[in-house]
């Protein structure tokens, strides 16, 4: 018995170390390694429409939409303002191809409302800047209109307010223009169905509000500021003004700095400060620096976003061109911190 | 917590400057997967039946959809108008734990997380303005004569050991100035 016990013991060791038990699936990371490798030779996947997904209610998707922006819209002009020319021509297409004789979608486009709404837009936006910046020559008003209502800054705020994946059109991923256009008719569609005020206060809040944390510079520059400036103050009876080295700093050095200041030659009052590498950098800096205060555009300018339409001044009044800028025949507007105050008052 | 070496790093910001004009709820859509038997969904369940309609009610601007899995651990799956998509595993949560995940990710903006290398951030207008070695000086130096005695001074000058006592014996003296008045105070109170 006893022998019987241990030979059958012997027997099981030896069947253990005969039989390699594999203690996981050997075939396992071959095969993942081998898919993973077809995969990556296809290259990277295309992006796929989010209608494509299960989860997706293209009523839900609108109506969440609107209320997102807490505006009301009109159902139909919404629709109409989502809705392209080329993806109509694709549908009725698409019905002929299957042979349906007369396609009929009941779908409108979204041009009309596209011009309208590009009208309106621009309206808004240059009667906001003028109100805001009445001294700024009107060729920068015109440089910061450009900025805020190109394709890119319109696309971006289209595709960020969610517009993307609501636009029926032909083309995906959606293109630029057609983001663009897509908030131009938008705004059309609010002018239509809840009044200009309410659609003024949409391209405040949605637009103008770009040009929050931007360089004002960087959208208009005179291109001659010494010159610019000579005239402006010839203009008001000024002599030309007279620039004094006031600092420098590390000369003949790489890290040379000089600081030049500009006076009036009557009352010697310093009318700009600025500094560079060299005296004329230094010059030029400081007859920029002059010309901002007297635009009224200082690096710390801090706009106002709180003006309503009635706020705002008339869409044909126009600011001073800069070869007529004189602060003489500046024109009289409400200053926006007055604005603001009247604002503060009122709702307290 | 936060790694450098996993976690990106930059400064605070905001989509579209959210909140200067009009403040709008970043997330736009949110699914609800479950398994309407499992028991890891229990909590996912009892929060569609107690709580959603007023989630949807108070959030009319994000789409909610319901999606039903056999046998699936429970999650959400958060959307962003900036493109983000964020998957959230809600395995054995409890309904009181869904609201308060699904309200972190409806109050956020989107922007995947990262450590701030500052709490605060401008781009433009810059507080100070550009600087240059004269930003900050003081406009007494404008004046002043040079050579300056003044300025010719060493910063710090270390104190002698002579000027140390000095000093003490000094304070020594007024102490026992101080001393001396107190008791005379008090020899006329008595």
């Amino acid at each position: 018995m006893l022998t019987l016990r241990t030979a059958n013991r012997v027997l099981k060791v030896l069947k253990t170390t005969q039989i390699c038990k594999q203690p996981f699936h050997r075939w396992l990371a071959p095969t993942l390694r081998e898919l993973k490798r077809r995969k990556d030779s296809l290259g990277p996947d295309k992006p796929v429409h989010r209608k494509t997904f299960l989860e997706w209610n293209y009523d839900t998707e609108v109506y969440a939409f609107s209320k997102r922006l807490g505006e009301e819209f009109n159902n139909d002009l919404l629709q109409q303002a989502l809705t392209e020319r080329s993806y109509i021509i694709r549908e009725e297409e698409r019905q002929k191809n299957v042979g349906i004789e007369q396609p009929t979608l009941n779908l409108f486009d979204n041009k009309e409302l596209v011009s309208k709404g590009s009208d309106f837009i621009d309206d808004v936006v240059k009667r906001y800047l003028r109100t805001v910046l009445p001294r700024l020559p009107e060729e920068g008003i015109i440089g910061i209109h450009k900025y805020l209502t190109s394709i890119e800054t319109l696309s971006h705020v289209s595709f960020h307010i969610g517009t993307s994946e609501l636009i029926l059109c032909a083309e995906f991923p959606v293109e630029k223009l057609t983001l663009s256009n897509v908030l131009k008719s938008i705004t059309a569609a609010l002018v239509e169905s809840s009044g200009d005020s309410r659609a003024a206060l949409f391209v405040r809040d949605f637009i103008i509000t770009q040009i929050a944390d931007k360089d004002l510079h960087q959208f208009w520059e005179p291109e001659e500021p010494i010159k610019l400036l000579s005239e402006i103050l010839a203009r008001d009876g000024i002599q030309s003004p007279e620039p004094r080295l006031i600092g420098s700093s590390g000369k003949n050095t790489i890290l040379a700095c000089f600081r030049v200041g500009l006076y009036t030659p009557h009352n010697k009052q310093m009318i700009g400060l600025g500094f560079g590498e060299t005296v004329d950098i230094a010059h030029e800096m400081a007859a920029r620096d002059s010309l901002r205060k007297l635009f009224g555009t200082s690096d710390n300018i801090l706009l106002p976003f709180n003006l309503k339409l009635d706020q705002l001044c008339e869409s044909n009044v126009k600011n001073l061109f800069v070869n007529e800028w004189s602060q003489k025949i500046l024109p009289t507007r409400p200053m926006h911190y007055e604005l603001r105050m009247a604002k503060e008052t009122c709702s307290n | 917590m936060s790694s450098s070496r996993f976690t990106p790093r930059g400064f605070p910001r905001v989509p579209l400057q959210n909140g200067i004009g009009r403040y709008i709820c970043q997330l736009k859509r949110v699914t609800l997967r479950f398994c309407k038997s499992s028991g890891s969904s229990r909590g996912i369940r009892d929060f569609i039946e107690t709580d959603l309609i007023s989630y949807a009610q108070e959030h009319p601007g994000t789409a909610v959809y319901l999606k039903p899995r056999r046998h699936k651990s429970p999650s959400f799956v958060a959307e962003y108008l900036n493109g983000e998509r964020e998957v959230i595993s809600c395995h054995n949560f409890t309904a009181q734990e869904m609201i308060k995940w699904l309200n972190l990710y409806t109050t956020r903006s989107g922007i995947p997380l990262m450590r701030y290398a500052k709490m605060w951030h401008t781009d433009c207008p810059s507080i100070q303005g550009v600087w240059s070695p004269f930003t900050n000086k003081d406009p007494a130096l404008n004046i002043t004569q040079f050579p300056s005695k003044e300025l010719s001074k060493p910063v710090w000058e270390e104190k002698s050991a002579t000027e140390e006592l000095l000093e003490m014996i000094n304070k020594q003296k007024i102490s026992d100035e101080n001393d001396d008045d107190t008791q005379k105070v008090q020899a006329a109170q008595m």
